[in-house]
């Protein structure tokens, strides 16, 4: 397998996309250069592929992914791996908002932090956050794991529906229809197989896993005023 | 959608240039119009009165009306007033004038009686220039390019409630308040209720663009002695809607942002200089190379960045 570049600058993104879809069908690893934090780079990915961007990308990079090996050097904006089915995306920088939106598979790693509402509307996957996870982290997600282990934000949990946040580290507060409760040696280990894997193993964290509350499940109107923040 | 802009430099320098590669670099945000509040080297004394003529066939009558009030208030134009050329309707002019004796009550009746020339800045340094489509156009237009200044804000506007048309885009002029001018990311979700409030304590609203609501709240926080940042904090509590929006006066610029951590900000902050704006890539046309971005993407978040201590020697 040899490496294609393909370089960004202020290049129609349609035309990059293509390109590296060009390249990635015979079977290259591309090299993404010059990428200036634009939108769209490297959406829909196949199986198999294989991709690193250099530097840091906009929104949506690695959205829909469908089981392609995604890294980004430096930091990614909005949405990164919105919707995506499988693969893996690594971000070794800062994750901005809704990292993981709506994903139902795979795998997304941040090394840095990630900004507010990171998994809503999740459906399935792991994301792992090496730093802390912002503002309604997992906000109304349905399944999946949320992996944090530098601590949390305010509302964190928001609105979850199912799916599971896990945090190390302190939580600066918990977000409406979520509780704590005490994971089992089972999950715990399933939590650490998956860091082991990642090169994060460590058996001295202290994990809080939040879960819904399920009162949310069984809206009443009258009930309204529990739910709101203003 | 639209997108939103700041930029500061330690000292006199292409602020115009910079800020229309900020908001070039946006346009997908909208191009319905696109505004830039651009700060000069300040005038001792005087003030710069950048206004649009909604007709430019009577604009000398209306310059006339205009000049009438200054000399009721003893001031009076110092040089003559500019304007461009295209062959556009409305008609952006640039005046210089002497201070008027009462600053507010010459605003208010200048506001009153010369409704078909509507002031859109006044100010020792401010020069708000706005006017329909990107920021290209906007730019080569009004030769934002050239202007030469420590520090800006941009904003390209996607219409979403209010009309289209080159006085109802951003910035907006905090009056009646020299050198203060707001551009806003977002909707107010409880505009006509702070409209009405507002309007019952005598200020005038001179559109129905629900972020001229942030421009007349900042001067009334303003006229009770609130400084910025504490304005810029109070109205995280006050206001309701989804808003990051940026603020400026001579000295300083800031930002709030909303409860809900709704619209992005991304800033590069080095040696004194800065560049902000909604997108990344944005602030990246700036900094060419991969500089730390400052993401304030957290809840009720505010900041007031010092314009430099350089500018009163320039």
């Amino acid at each position: 397998m040899s490496e294609v570049i393909v370089t960004v600058k202020d290049r129609p993104i349609r035309e990059v996309n293509r390109e590296i879809k060009a390249a990635l069908a015979e079977g290259n690893k591309v090299i993404v250069r010059d990428t200036r934090s634009r939108h769209n780079l490297g959406v829909g990915l196949p199986p198999g592929a294989d991709i690193r961007f250099e530097g840091s990308v906009g929104y949506y990079c690695g959205g829909l992914n469908d089981g392609a090996n995604i890294e980004v050097e430096r930091n990614v904006g909005w949405s990164c791996g919105e919707a995506m089915a499988s693969g893996e995306i690594l971000v070794n920088g800062y994750a901005g908002m809704s990292l993981g939106a709506s994903m139902r598979g795979g795998l997304i790693h941040v090394k840095g932090d990630a900004g507010p509402r990171c998994g809503v509307a999740m459906k399935g996957g792991d994301i792992v956050v090496e730093g802390k996870i912002g503002y309604m982290a997992g906000f109304m997600s349905h399944a999946g794991r949320i992996i944090a282990l530098s601590g949390a934000g305010e509302a964190c949990a928001d609105s979850l529906w199912g799916g599971e946040v896990w945090v190390a580290g302190p939580i600066e507060s918990l977000g409406v229809d979520s509780k704590v409760v005490e994971p089992s040696s089972q999950e715990i280990a399933s939590v650490e197989k998956l860091l082991d894997e990642l090169g994060l193993g460590d058996n001295s964290h202290q994990w809080q896993k939040i879960v819904s509350a399920q009162r949310l499940w069984h809206f009443e109107s009258r009930d309204a005023s529990a739910w709101l923040m203003i | 959608m639209c997108g939103i802009a700041g930029r500061i430099l330690t000292a006199p320098g292409r602020i115009g240039a910079d800020l229309v590669e900020l908001m070039e670099s946006q346009r997908h945000r909208g191009a319905d119009s696109t505004g830039f509040a651009l700060y000069g080297s300040p005038l001792d004394t005087g003030y710069i009165v950048r206004a649009m003529a909604s007709n430019r066939d009577r604009l000398s009558s209306d310059l006339q009306d205009f000049k009438n009030i200054l000399i009721e208030n003893n001031s009076d134009f110092i040089s003559d007033p500019t304007w461009d050329d295209a062959d556009t309707p409305h008609v952006s002019v640039r005046m210089v004038i002497k201070d008027p004796n009462d600053f507010a009550a010459w605003a208010r009746q200048a506001d009153t009686i010369c409704e078909n020339l509507e002031m859109q800045s006044v100010g020792r340094s401010l020069e708000i220039v706005k006017d329909l489509g990107g920021a290209s156009e906007v730019a080569d237009k009004h030769n934002i390019r050239d202007f030469i200044g420590t520090h800006g804000l941009g904003h390209a506007r996607l219409a979403t409630e209010s009309s289209v048309s080159p006085t109802a885009s951003h910035p907006f002029w905090a009056r009646p308040f020299p050198d203060v001018a707001i551009v806003h990311n977002g909707q107010i979700t409880d505009y006509y209720t702070w409209r009405e409030r507002l309007e019952r304590k005598g200020y005038r609203f001179m559109t129905y663009n629900d972020s001229e609501l942030l421009a007349v709240w900042i001067s009334d926080q303003m006229s009770q002695g609130l400084s910025q940042a504490q304005s810029l904090k109070k109205s995280i509590s006050q206001i309701d809607g989804v808003f990051t929006y940026l603020i400026s006066d001579i000295h300083s610029m800031g930002f709030a942002k909303d409860r809900w951590a709704i619209k992005p900000l991304v800033a590069i902050e080095e040696n004194g200089q800065m560049a902000v704006a909604t997108e990344e890539q944005a602030v990246r046309m700036i900094y060419l190379g991969e500089e730390v971005v400052n993401n304030y993407d957290g809840p009720s978040m505010t900041k007031t960045w010092e314009i430099g201590t350089l500018r009163k020697a320039a």
